[in-house]
């Protein structure tokens, strides 16, 4: 058993099995990040991704290429984004239930529109993958993987060394403070939520037309809340996300390997365990040891005092 | 600070003050706008989820109508479907009133059922002790999930939004893990484990073969906690951290006790919606059998305001919704999961409440006036969506028929296109609006009557009511505007 860990081959099925499963859980994370750095809680995560994975396959279906189908899946993600801002920050109303709502919309949107599409349910025809490109040493691998390792500088250069991510993390921090300066905190708000619903839908996207080629009924199963874990596990910032996104992927292709490689059906009676991880984990780092630090206005609407 | 007391001082004053003497007309206003937010939420939603039928070449009209039909043939269903879900909701409302979210319902379900499988499989008691037995120490498990998140959000400071998530994630798959490997059942091709003992069976009521006892367990619950939170010191101290915990805490209560208490108490009610529903429904533990019970159960508490009547009247909606999805699915072929996207539309709508006063503060006239005298605005503005809603349907079910049945295509079509015209009239502000709403009313009443005479039976109902409802709003606004000399649109 232990000469299996090392054996080469085992490896790097373990690499790539894990780039698989991180991708949707990082891009949503990082999504996840811009909307709560600038104050809004989007738990509605789960919602956007299943949007995501299903307008590409939509778009995809109709148009023939694949890349208009990761354009439609990036322009829905953005729309459910906007009418999450919309309730939360523009009318605010509760963050939670209007994420809420946006899961179970999307869960019903999703299953109804396969029927009212195809005429079928619970799963789509095959559509055409997103083309793969080819890169040394990991051989031929979705483009939507690329994105996520491209995510990681990008965003963090968005966050910490343009004006627009300084103001996005005021807004998180101290919104009174970037209304002082001028800057419109809803706006901010908005386009941080926007950003969230189209990175979301990347991720979403990824497990339909990237990874697989076909929509199923609530594929996204739950990968929204684990999203969700590793934003916070990852303490908001771009490269702890990205880490954790990746642990929380390499998990579930421990979980993968039991199905799959012989060496590891020992674990079969514990799989349960294994998942609890990214949950358990998390709840360690917020409550027991305190590593992770919320920003500080989040999930606070932020009212505007009257003039005079 | 000193603001903050008096706000809250306030606010708690106002609920002592419409429940003395005199405050009968104020407490009826008070529910009357309430319950006008939730059925205006349900109306909304309802149209959206009409559009998309039409969009995707459905009737919807004659998905209603099964919808209605097939609830209203098992009324013992929706109760059936309302029992689990009036405690869920009860649980996520509490904490709520507390000022705490708790969106672990579910995982405290899954302990709560677990626990109650348990207890109903292994232990010997006699019938009657037996399923309270197994009901008392489910809640108590239940509570104790709750009291995770209590004491890490009272005394670390974690958000209970996210530590009520993770662990309710935790508990499924620990449940995940009881029945699939130690306590599954052999043999059976599904993870799930053997049926409960005859003794802890909560029995079926009304002589029906879904109903079961819990129902009363659920309404009994709902009434306990109205008066938990109306008449005792705890509920009283409750509503008070959730309205400003800085104000509570400065008037000498113990905020970090009743946080873990009303989380306790949530999770206990989540914990016993699991057991009752094993002891009376499933009788064993069948992997993934809630559905999502719990997470519904955020629904049903927005819905129904986090008031406890009105968490049983959201529970019975929902129930009722799901009673019907069978019948809407095979007698209309519109899919079940409608019911989720409407679900979805109604808390959407629900958790916008402002969005009334946000158009008035953009300067949209009518949204202005409804602000300021909804007395009067109200009925005429009621009047100008049901219309809108008929001109929708006409034109949806007419162009839904165009190759079918001619003469039915026209006669949809032209009432579609006279509601159109009224809705226009009223929204330009002109009187004959209504008098031409009212006509239009009268013209659905009529061709609900020709749906009798020609066989097109399925669309009597929902058009006669829409007609009905139409004379009546129009009625009142063209009463409103003749005789009190109402100004349409107010003063702008």
């Amino acid at each position: 058993m232990q000469s299996s860990f090392l054996n080469p081959l085992v490896i790097i099925w373990f690499i790539n099995t894990t780039l698989q499963f991180s991708t949707p859980l990082v891009l949503a994370a990082l999504g996840g990040m811009f909307s709560e750095r600038s104050g809004v809680v989007n738990i509605g995560l789960e919602g956007m991704m299943l949007m995501g994975a299903f307008m590409a396959v939509v778009g995809t279906w109709f148009s023939g290429n694949p890349w208009i189908g990761l354009l439609s899946a990036m322009v829905s993600g953005g729309i459910l984004g906007l009418i999450h801002g919309l309730i939360s920050v523009q009318l605010r109303g509760n963050q939670i239930v209007s994420g809420a709502g946006i899961i179970l919309f999307a869960s019903g949107f999703t299953s109804f529109m396969v029927y009212g599409i195809w005429g079928i349910r619970g799963i789509t025809p095959s559509v055409t993958q997103l083309p793969r490109v080819t890169l040394p040493w990991l051989g031929k691998i979705s483009p939507l993987i690329v994105l996520m390792f491209l995510m990681l500088p990008i965003s963090w250069y968005v966050l910490y060394r343009t004006p627009f991510g300084l103001r996005l993390r005021a807004a998180g921090e101290d919104p009174s403070a970037l209304d002082t300066a001028g800057v419109n905190v809803q706006t901010t708000r908005l386009i941080g939520v926007f950003l969230s619903g189209v990175l979301a839908a990347l991720g979403g996207a990824h497990l339909s037309i990237g990874f697989g080629s076909r929509f199923v009924e609530l594929m996204t199963g739950g990968r929204g809340f684990i999203a969700l874990a590793a934003l916070i596990f990852g303490n908001w910032n771009p490269l702890g996300v990205v880490l954790s996104g990746l642990f929380f992927g390499f998990l579930s292709s421990l979980q993968g390997s039991i199905d799959v490689l012989p060496e590891f059906s020992y674990l079969a009676p514990y799989v349960q365990f294994i998942a609890m991880i990214p949950y358990i984990s998390v709840i360690v780092a917020l409550g027991i040891i305190r590593r992770s630090i919320p920003p500080k206005s989040i999930g606070v609407p932020y009212i505007k005092e009257r003039e005079g | 600070m000193k603001e903050d007391q008096k706000e809250i001082g306030t606010k708690l004053a106002q609920d002592a003050k419409d429940e003395g003497e005199g405050a009968f007309e104020r407490i009826f206003w008070r529910i009357l706008t309430e319950l006008g937010w939730a059925l205006g939420s349900i109306f909304l939603a309802l149209l959206v989820a009409a559009l998309i039928m039409i969009a995707t070449g459905s009737n919807p009209l004659l998905a209603y109508s099964a919808l209605l039909e097939g609830a209203l043939s098992a009324p013992d269903l929706i109760f059936s479907w309302a029992t689990p879900l009036i405690l869920t909701g009860l649980s996520v409302a509490l904490a709520f009133k507390a000022g705490l979210f708790n969106i672990g319902a579910e995982g405290q379900l899954y302990i709560g059922s677990m626990v109650a499988t348990i207890l109903g499989i292994y232990l010997f008691f006699p019938i009657i002790i037996h399923p309270f037995i197994c009901l008392a120490i489910g809640t108590l498990c239940g509570a104790f999930w709750g009291m995770i998140p209590g004491l890490l959000k009272a005394y670390r400071g974690t958000h209970e939004v996210v530590s009520t998530m993770m662990l309710s994630f935790v508990a499924i798959l620990l449940t995940e893990f009881l029945v699939s490997g130690p306590l599954r059942e052999p043999g059976t091709p599904f993870p799930q484990t053997m049926t409960i003992l005859p003794s802890a069976v909560l029995p079926n009521v009304f002589g029906s073969p879904v109903l079961h006892a819990g129902i009363f367990i659920s309404i009994i619950a709902a009434i306990f906690i109205y008066f938990f939170l109306g008449r005792t010191v705890s509920g009283y101290e409750m509503r008070a951290v959730g309205q400003n915990p800085t104000a509570a805490e400065a008037a000498g209560i113990n905020s970090k006790k009743l946080i873990v208490l009303s989380l306790v108490m949530s999770g206990a009610l989540s914990g016993l919606a699991g057991a009752a529903e094993i002891l009376g429904q499933y009788r064993r533990f069948i992997i993934g059998w809630s559905g999502g019970i719990g997470f519904d159960g955020i629904t049903v508490a927005v819905l129904g305001l986090n008031n406890p009547f009105g968490v049983i009247f959201a529970a019975v909606f929902f129930g009722f919704l799901r009673a019907g999805a069978v019948a809407m699915q095979t007698l209309a072929g519109v899919p079940v999961e409608m019911v989720n996207i409407i679900q979805g539309l109604v808390v959407l709508f629900v958790a916008a409440p402002k969005i009334i006063k946000w158009l008035a503060k953009e300067n949209v006239s009518y949204a202005k006036w409804i602000v300021k005298e909804p007395k009067n605005a109200i009925p005429l503005f009621l009047t100008a969506i049901i219309v809108l809603i008929g001109a929708f349907i006409g034109f949806g079910i007419g162009f839904a028929n165009i190759r079918s049945d001619l003469v039915f295509t026209a006669q949809m079509l032209g009432i579609g296109i006279l509601a159109l015209w009224s809705f226009i009239a009223i929204l330009m502000k002109r009187r004959g609006g209504f008098i031409t709403a009212l006509i239009t009313s009268i013209a659905w009443i009529i061709l609900a009557f020709l749906t009798v005479v020609f066989p097109k039976g399925t669309l009597t109902i929902p058009l006669t009511i829409l007609g009905l409802i139409g004379v009546l709003l129009s009625l009142i606004s063209s009463f409103l505007v003749l005789k009190k000399r109402v100004l349409i649109g107010g003063v702008s």
